[in-house]
């Protein structure tokens, strides 16, 4: 079968377009560094953030080339099912942005971490064991960016691989260079600019994917190479999985730092609450434009293929094997040049015969998954491939500007969210032992050394405003480091999807359990939060065991469930310290 | 109504929601942008010895 190498037309004029794009970001967030006096501003603007800017920063802090690249696999994997997370992301924005569920409590507080909650709430063991979790989780999940980011680029730009490592080290410094000067008040400005950069290359790529393939194109093409599957979220991804994502999205909407730090510096709670509506209709575009390119890579690649053959062979155990022998020479160099057209009907040819095979041969249910992960590995380049082969110059560089905003925009979000979890809740409370590390005002039910003290001071820690914010930007330094190192040194062991869940579920559960129950029930008590994060904590690890053959869904429910039941377990068995009856400004 | 349906339905709703709030976003942020600027102004002449 003949198929030709994808040769992107990258040109320097594209070059240009992406280097003047990342300088004109770097001078504005340089040029803000003025107006950050104090850890306020430095973390969350002095709370001055307006509605639009606010949306524009939160989207563009949640949009990288990463989330592209997974949501348009998920759609190249899943089909139309796929469209099913991007309904329940508006759904729980929009539950969220009505009601102010955990966001105005926690906005009102004037806290500038969610783990600061924890110290108000139940003291500050349970602060440093989320901020442990948290950091730790955090740090690993966006260690894993750079590489995958890496592999977007060189499709796109046909950068020789032994670059690409200066190259993501280049994005990094440049984000590092702004967020560690100017804080908060650089993300917001640079957010805006990287958001429009980040929306006109969102619209020309759905464009030209409907250009290329149309609607009806990328229906067809799930109808023929979906094996009956693609429309049907329920029949296709399951309950279990769309009740894991409903949960897993409100805590990422409530208590995710980089979000939640979107949250606290508002103008107010009113304007908190109708940034999330607002923003509602524009994370359900992040995940159902990004699938439908998936979806449409999968027509594009489809549309230029030719059907692979089975070999004759004397059984079909062995025609199986002799497919599978024929990829592993031929698969990743495919994968490599864009070859897809190849690929992917070998890979089809080799599900089809494994799962016609399967119900008499254990041995052919193995060669499913090896064809089902290849599949993976083909939808995580598809996207790219097809840009590559189809954005003519001057068009691709305006993309790769937008998907280059959307990456840097990413890390400086989430340098500035994990450093402040660091330096806020583990390294300054450790520094300031006996003094409660808090900020801002009263809020919910108020833990007994807090209330004892009659009001909480703005800042009251062991260590000045002008030392907190020096050590945070210090950390933001060292985490830059470290995600470089970790980026070059670290291979994954299976599919990004998969490692992003575990570094998430290791604390996400845990923290939205304990700050409802902090906020809404008086019971609520410091061993129940500790037990909540360990055993929600230990539960997510299951994934990494492999005889445990536990899948991605039934691990992030149960991690849920067991935060729960340690939650109400632990505040029953060994109760706090009495709470007021009566909360502040009369809230039940 | 059927599933394809739907998913047409849905993206075209993604689509358009996003372009426009996008275009608004681009219009008024400006604005914003510069009130921030202001109230971070005014925040450090107050502190300002």
């Amino acid at each position: 079968m003949s198929a030709t190498a994808v040769v992107p037309s990258f040109s320097s004029l594209d070059a240009a377009i992406a280097v003047l794009s990342l300088a004109a970001t770097v001078w504005i967030g340089l040029r803000v560094k003025r107006y950050v006096g104090t850890i306020e501003d430095y973390l969350v603007a002095s709370r001055g953030m307006g509605l639009y800017v606010g949306a524009a920063s939160l989207l563009s802090t949640e949009v990288g080339i990463i989330t592209y690249m997974y949501q348009a696999q998920f759609g190249f994997v899943a089909g139309f099912s796929a469209f099913a997370v991007g309904l329940i992301t508006l759904a729980v924005c929009l539950l969220v942005g009505r009601t102010g569920f955990v966001i105005t409590r926690l906005r009102e507080m004037e806290i500038l971490t969610v783990p600061e909650y924890f110290e108000k709430r139940y003291g500050r063991a349970v602060r440093v064991l989320a901020g442990v979790l948290m950091a730790v989780g955090g740090s690993l999940n966006l260690g894993i960016f750079p590489i995958i980011e890496a592999r977007f680029l060189a499709v796109v730009t046909g950068i020789p691989a032994r670059y690409l490592g200066w190259t993501m080290a280049a994005l990094l410094v440049i984000a590092l260079a702004y967020t560690a000067i100017g804080g908060m008040v650089s993300l917001i400005v640079t957010n805006y600019v990287q958001y429009v950069f980040l929306a006109a290359g969102t619209v020309i790529v759905t464009l030209v994917c409907l250009r290329e393939v149309g609607w009806s194109g990328m229906v067809a093409a799930v109808e023929s190479h979906g094996s009956g599957r693609g429309f049907d979220p329920v029949a296709d991804l399951g309950g279990g999985f769309i009740f894991w994502q409903i949960l897993l999205w409100i805590a990422l909407m409530t208590v995710w730092q980089s979000v939640a730090m979107r949250t606290f510096s508002t103008r107010d709670a009113a304007v908190g609450k109708k940034m999330f509506t607002l923003t509602g209709f524009l994370f359900l575009g992040r995940a159902i434009l990004p699938m439908a390119w998936g979806i449409a890579a999968l027509a594009f690649f489809w549309g230029r293929a030719t059907p692979a053959v089975a070999p004759p062979a004397a059984t079909p155990l062995l025609r199986i094997e002799q497919v599978d022998a024929r990829l592993a020479e031929t698969f990743s160099r495919d994968l490599e040049d864009g070859r897809l057209e190849r690929a992917l009907p070998q890979v089809d040819l080799l599900d089809r015969l494994a799962r016609a095979e399967a119900p008499r041969s254990p041995e052919a249910a193995r060669f499913v998954d090896k064809a089902g992960e290849r599949r993976g590995e083909i939808g995580l380049l598809a996207m790219p491939w097809m840009l590559a082969a189809t954005l003519p110059t001057g068009i691709l560089g305006l993309v790769l500007a937008g998907m280059l905003a959307a990456s840097i925009s990413t890390y400086a979000g989430y340098f500035l969210g994990w450093s402040a979890i660091i330096a806020q809740d583990v390294v300054s409370p450790l520094l300031s032992r006996g003094t409660p590390v808090v900020s801002g005002a009263e809020g919910g039910f108020v833990s007994e050394p807090a209330r004892s003290s009659g009001s909480l001071p703005v800042t009251s820690s062991g260590l000045s405003k002008r030392a907190r914010l020096r050590l945070t930007q210090v950390t933001i330094v060292g985490l830059t480091v470290f995600i470089m190192i970790w980026s070059l040194v670290y291979h994954l062991p299976g599919p990004a999807y998969f490692y992003l869940q575990v570094t998430a579920n290791l604390f996400m559960a845990p923290t939205l359990i304990a700050v409802v129950g902090g906020l809404y029930w008086r019971r609520a008590s410091a061993a129940g939060a500790t037990l909540a994060f360990v055993l929600g904590a230990l539960t997510s690890l299951v994934y990494l065991v492999p005889s445990f053959k536990v899948d991605v869904a039934t691990a992030g429910n149960l991690s849920w469930a067991l935060a729960v039941a340690g939650f109400v377990a632990g505040s029953f068995l060994v109760p706090g310290r009495p709470f007021p009856t009566v909360p502040k400004e009369g809230k039940p | 109504m059927s599933w394809a349906l739907f998913w047409l339905v849905s993206f075209v709703v993604a689509f358009a929601a996003f372009g426009v709030i996008s275009l608004l976003i681009a219009v008024r942020g400006v604005a914003e942008i510069r009130e921030l600027f202001a109230s971070l102004e005014e925040e450090r002449r107050r502190r300002a010895p």
